[in-house]
């Protein structure tokens, strides 16, 4: 018997598929499954472990109509959508700086790799407690002030400008830290991308005569289309799973401190749902701007 | 005239990468100016970044507290083990999912995205349940009703953990890894393959020699990525790793804990002293991701200078 070329292919793919599917299958679907199941429970700790009766949807109820916070800081949270395209582009153009050629490059690499490093988990805890919250309260220090707010509104101040405009400036400037700190992935990714655009197509642009503009707009930035999708996910799960996130905190806070593993499943589910959602939009918007490369 | 405009646009160049630079180097400039502050310093105002007297006390006691050698070696083997099963693994599923067309690609893409959506949180109650009583996918169980033993196996503490979730594509953020290396494959020109068809090359053969190795620029990135997160975890690595041993992060996390009990009591009551430890296990515990970035940024230039010449 002969497998047409077709059916063989399908067949390939599959099996490039299979390990991850597995994997999703033992270590992602099964347990949030099992805390599915949790969320149609009030799941209790008794003598003999956690003990739960079936609830049906009460917990989701009790989520979406009475409980006065979750719905107000879902909505509230939708709002930092605004930053992912500030993210993009700063992050395009800190990758664009970090490709050329010039002396010192490899250090500002490094550099830009920080927030990657201490972004996460434990380092960003301690820096919080220690460092950040050190350079603001211990005023007289001029260079360590300068970023946080407090040095320029000073200066601004001095310079006789009305309070909403610093008021403003002063937001504007604590969202650009904040951009630094959540765009090192990100700016990573868009290095690699660039990265994997071939040299040819630059030089027979520079044959044809093309400036530095007509280069990125007719070259790096339809090439770098997928690279751009892939970023826009990115920050948005980013946004919404990252621990500092209110609602993760609450969900956190609702298992762990007050032991409600069952309402705590039911909102991470809810959750879900929301960000699924958010997703979708984004990705079928954008995917119809996604240029397939054939060069 | 075009001189001078190039000037112009170098000074440019330089001062918005140093105001940047500045920027994201802040904390480790004063990690590293507090670390090595003499106590004395830390309450003379006229002190500010470089400290008058000098004190390496610091690093001292936060590497014995730390044991920083054993948990180093924890850590690298945790980092660098599941980064390489993470490459092959998505490296895999990201070609299929970039070349291939089978049934039910879109729905499995999709649940590609949703374990990165759902945060680990929510799922470590079973995750570690899973781990703890580790049954092989179900086959344990089959296998301990016919033999009548108890065949499941306890994996929380060692290394096993960690790496098969990797092996499988479900380690820390690996649905990211597998979207990087389908965005990167889907990318590179179908020419190559083709030709490798015509060749009479088969599918694995393909992708380990025509596909896999112009890929370098994703390899890196995802090898660093999977990297530090591994290596940066907390949640996950305390669950799995039960009490006996620690990666650098979780020792890290308890050092003020362990730190009193080196140094005796009266530190505690003192904020400076323990700070300057804490600012020096902070600074030894980035110390090896940074240096594995510096190796491993120049291969990702460099493979492209090769391409490049190709």
């Amino acid at each position: 018997m002969k497998i047409p070329y077709y059916t063989k292919k399908k067949i390939y793919g599959f099996m490039f598929v299979l390990p991850w599917l597995i994997g999703f299958i033992a270590f992602f679907l099964v347990p949030f499954a099992e805390s599915c199941i949790y969320a149609f429970q009030n799941l209790e700790t008794t003598k003999e472990g956690l003990k739960g009766t079936y609830t049906g949807f009460s917990n989701f109820r009790y989520a979406i109509f009475r409980d006065t916070d979750f719905i107000v800081e879902c909505v509230s949270s939708l709002k930092n959508l605004v930053t992912i395209p500030l993210i993009i582009v700063y992050s395009i153009c800190f990758a664009l700086l970090l490709k050329g050629e010039y002396p010192g490059r490899t250090l500002m690499r490094a550099v830009a790799f920080l927030p990657v490093i201490i972004g996460s988990g434990v380092l960003m805890d301690i820096m919080k407690t220690d460092i950040f919250s050190k350079g603001v309260i211990s005023g007289g220090n001029e260079t360590v002030v300068l970023f946080s707010s407090n040095g320029l509104s000073g200066l601004f101040q001095a310079m006789g400008l009305p309070e909403r405009i610093i008021a403003f400036i002063n937001t504007v400037i604590s969202k650009i830290f904040d951009l630094t700190w959540k765009s090192g992935v990100q700016i990573l990714l868009f290095l690699a991308g660039l990265h994997n655009i071939p040299s040819y197509a630059y030089e027979a642009a520079d044959i044809e005569g093309a400036n530095a503009i007509e280069k990125f707009f007719k070259i790096t930035l339809p090439l770098l289309t997928p690279m751009i999708i892939l970023n826009v996910v990115y920050s948005v799960i980013d946004m919404f799973s990252d621990f500092g996130n209110t609602i993760i905190r609450m969900i956190y806070d609702t298992a762990f401190v007050n032991v409600k593993f069952g309402y705590a499943s039911a909102l991470s589910i809810l959750y879900f749902l929301m960000i699924a959602v958010v997703l979708a939009i984004v990705y079928l918007v954008l995917n119809r701007f996604v240029i397939k490369s054939e060069v | 005239m075009r001189q001078g405009k190039k000037i112009f646009w170098t000074i440019c160049k330089y001062s918005i990468l140093i105001l940047l630079a500045y920027q994201l180097l802040y904390p480790v400039l004063y990690m590293i100016s507090g670390s090595i502050k003499a106590p004395t310093d830390s309450y003379d105002p006229s002190v500010i970044w470089i400290p008058k007297h000098y004190s390496l006390v610091g690093y001292i006691d936060a590497f014995k507290s730390m044991k920083y050698i054993s948990a180093l070696f924890g850590s690298l083997l945790i980092g660098l083990g599941c980064s390489v099963f993470d490459i092959i693994s998505c490296a895999l599923a990201g070609y299929g999912f970039a070349r291939y067309n089978f049934p039910f690609k879109r729905l499995l893409f999709v649940c590609v995205i949703a374990t990165l959506v759902v945060p680990t949180q929510t799922i470590i109650l079973p995750y570690y349940l899973n781990m703890r009583y580790f049954n092989m996918f179900g086959l344990f169980s089959v296998l301990s009703k016919i033999t009548g033993k108890d065949l499941s196996a306890n994996l929380v503490g060692s290394n096993i953990a960690f790496y098969l979730p990797s092996i499988f594509g479900a380690g820390i953020r690996s649905g990211l890894y597998v979207y990087i290396f389908k965005q990167f494959f889907s990318g590179m020109s179908g020419a190559l393959e083709e030709a490798a068809y015509v060749d009479g090359c088969g599918p694995l053969k393909t992708f380990l020699h025509i596909m896999l190795p112009n890929a370098k620029n994703a390899i890196v990135t995802v090898f660093l990525f999977s990297f530090v997160w591994h290596f940066d975890d907390y949640y996950i690595t305390k669950q799995l790793l039960g009490t006996k041993r620690r990666t650098l992060i979780v020792a890290l996390s308890s050092l003020r804990v362990d730190l009193a009990a080196l140094i005796g009591g009266q530190t505690t009551t003192d904020p400076i002293r323990i700070q300057t430890r804490i600012l020096a296990g902070c600074l030894l515990a980035i110390l090896p991701m940074f240096i594995l970035y510096v190796i491993a940024q120049k291969q990702m230039a460099d493979s492209i200078e090769h391409i490049g010449i190709k």
